[in-house]
Formats: structure tokens, sequence, C-alpha cells
């Protein structure tokens, strides 16, 4: 007898809001970026909204959700090649929340995402646009920020394809949904599962007030001082 | 009178640029187009922030901004002679392509050419349009023949 399906409640809403807000802007940001001119504007204001948006989720992957937080689903070597191996020998694993694998690239696609945003503030395209950080350090780390900034970019446009890649996968051979989940927080689990422990929402609301109000400081008046 | 004069004198001065630049040692060439870029990059920093809203529009110093940078434009061109990419950011491709180097950076004069005009118009849409169309000149460019680091 099939065992009876049970519904998870995997990603909590302010995860669920971080994904596709950054997902979002993301293409903005790349979009913007490329056509240049005054785009460049609209492309600050984005990477402003993103450094908020990976700031307030590394503070939630300390305080928030069980599915959420680092401690959860960074997992150590042995972890990751026993699911690597799973996947290589075609087996199908279920997991609440991140798997081994995915973890990582969860963390590698948030340290892509900050270090793309900051060295953004301090970039200079030498046409008419410039972070709003250039004016407070030298010329000379300007110019590897900018230069920086552009090859962490196509570096993070590779890491955001290979999630797409792995997500579609997963759908392609075992048609496991990783989107749905994403968008309704919840998940079909055949047998057994735990439902992980969700913070609530307004815990999320403050962190984030918090980490707009840092940015805002960052980008606004910091540089006027 | 004396606007006239240093009008013409202007013209003068920029017709005379390329036959100087091409007698002119590769590291003056490189010195010369530079300090035309910085200034550009100077006045056309301050439209910018005038087009996006950063500063109140004021229309004398967008005259003068526009004037400069159209001036300045037109500078460069003539100071990129063979082997003037050395110590530099420019791509060895500018000497391999001269042809479509030369129109990109006609293109950027023309567009540049037409900003006094639109300062003095005043009218705020088409004096974001056309600052906007500089700075895609402008970057048309940096994409093709200017390396990303040196």
């Amino acid at each position: 007898m099939k065992p009876a399906t049970l519904t998870i409640r995997v990603w909590d809403l302010p995860t669920r809001i971080f994904h596709w807000l950054v997902a979002v802007l993301v293409v903005f940001s790349f979009a913007t970026g490329k056509i240049g001119g005054s785009w460049l504007e609209w492309h600050m204001r984005s990477g402003y909204a993103i450094l908020t948006l990976v700031l307030f989720r590394l503070a939630w992957g300390i305080v928030g959700s069980e599915t959420s937080r680092f401690a959860r689903f960074v997992r150590g070597p042995a972890a990751f090649f026993r699911y690597a191996g799973d996947i290589v020998g075609k087996r199908h694993r279920a997991v609440i929340g991140h798997n081994p694998m995915g973890g990582w690239m969860v963390l590698f696609m948030l340290v892509l995402l900050l270090t793309q945003a900051s060295s953004g503030l301090f970039a200079d395209d030498e046409i008419a646009t410039q972070g709003p950080l250039a004016v407070k350090v030298s010329n000379a780390l300007v110019a590897k920020m900018t230069a920086f900034h552009y090859y962490n970019g196509w570096t993070l446009i590779g890491a955001v394809f290979l999630h797409v890649i792995a997500i579609a996968a997963y759908w392609m051979a075992w048609r496991d949904n990783r989107v749905a989940p994403m968008w309704t927080g919840r998940r079909e689990m055949d047998g057994a599962g735990t439902q992980p422990e969700l913070r609530a929402t307004w815990i999320a609301a403050v962190i984030l007030a918090s980490s707009a109000g840092f940015v805002y400081w960052l980008v606004v008046v910091y540089p006027r001082g | 009178m004396k606007k006239s004069a240093l009008a013409a004198f202007v013209v003068l001065a920029a017709a005379a640029i390329p036959t100087v630049a091409q007698q002119m040692k590769a590291e003056n060439q490189v010195k010369y187009r530079r300090a035309a870029y910085q200034l550009m990059n100077l006045n056309f920093s301050n439209l910018e922030a005038m087009a996006e809203n950063k500063k109140p529009f004021n229309k004398d110093e967008a005259a003068r901004n526009a004037e400069f940078v159209t001036l300045l434009s037109t500078v460069p061109k003539g100071f990129f002679g063979e082997g003037t990419d050395k110590d530099t950011r420019a791509k060895p491709e500018i000497w391999k392509n001269r042809p479509d180097f030369d129109a990109r950076m006609d293109k950027m004069t023309n567009e540049a050419a037409k900003l006094p005009a639109v300062v003095k118009t005043g009218d705020m849409t088409a004096f974001k349009k056309q600052v906007h169309d500089l700075g895609e000149a402008c970057k048309a460019c940096h994409d093709e023949y200017r390396a990303k680091q040196q």
C-alpha cells in the first residue's frame, strides 16, 4: 500500500519573498548593467535592494526558520558526497529544505550576490556613473572593484544558470517539482517527514527594516559625510 | 565678438590636433587623450547628475558642461596613433578594426555635438535622452575596444 502523503510547510514566507525578489532583481540588474547609460541609475537602485535582501537573508540564516538556517543546511563533506553519489547513481532522495549539495549552492550564490552588490558600491564606469562609495576610496581600488564587478557578474550569471538547470533536472529525472514549494511554501512528502519549525514573519520584517536602514545609511548618508 | 573669436580659435585648434598628434610620441598621445577623457568624464558626470535629478538642473552650468563635452569629444580620435596601446587599456583591435573604431568615435562626437543645443532649450525630456544617447555612444566603444583591466 502506498503510504499516505504528508503536506509539509517547507519554506516560510520571508524566504520565498526573498527568493523571488532576488531572482527578478538579478535579471533586471544584469539587463540594466549591460544596457548602461541612464539605466545605470536603476541598476544601482536594484543593487541596493539586492544588498538589503542579502543582508536580511544572512541574518535569517542565523535566526530564521529551520529550513532557512545555515546550521541546518550547510552540511559537511560526508553528507555532500553521499548525496552526490545518490545523484550520480540516479537515486532520488526527497529532502525537506535544501539538500546537502544545494545548500552549498545557496551559500555560494549568497556570497556572489553579496560581493557583487558590495563591489558595485565602489565601481565607476568612467563615463558618467559612479557607485556611492567610489569617492571614499583610492582610484586604484575603484579600478579593481570595477573590474571585479564585471567578472563576478558573469560568475553570478553562471551560478544562476547552474541553479536553474539543476531545478529543471529534478523535474525531468524524477518529476520532482522544486518550483511549486518555493512559491506556495508547501511540499507533499511520501511517508515520514517532520514539520520544520518556522519563525514568525514579523521577526523577518524587523530584520529587513534594519537591513534597509543600514543600506540607506551606507549609500545615502555616509557618502555625504 | 570675444566669444566668436574664441570659437574660431577652438575650431582651428581642434582641426590642428590630428596633424600635431601624428608627430607626437606615443606616450604623449596617451597623455593628452586621457586628459580629454578625464575632463569629459568630469563634465558629463555633472550633466548625468542633473539628468537623474541628483542635483537641480542649472541651465548655465549645464551649458558650460555641454560645451566642454562637445569640444573635448573631438580630441581623442587624433591621439590613437599606432603603438599607443602600450600600458593602457586600449585593445589592439582598435588598429585592426580602425574603420569601425573611427565610426564609433564619430558617433560619440556627433551625439556630444547635439548636447549644447538641447541644454539651451531646457527641455528635460530631450536633455535626459541626449545624455543617455551620449552615454550609450561612449559605452559602445568601451565595450568593444577597452580592456576591463590593464
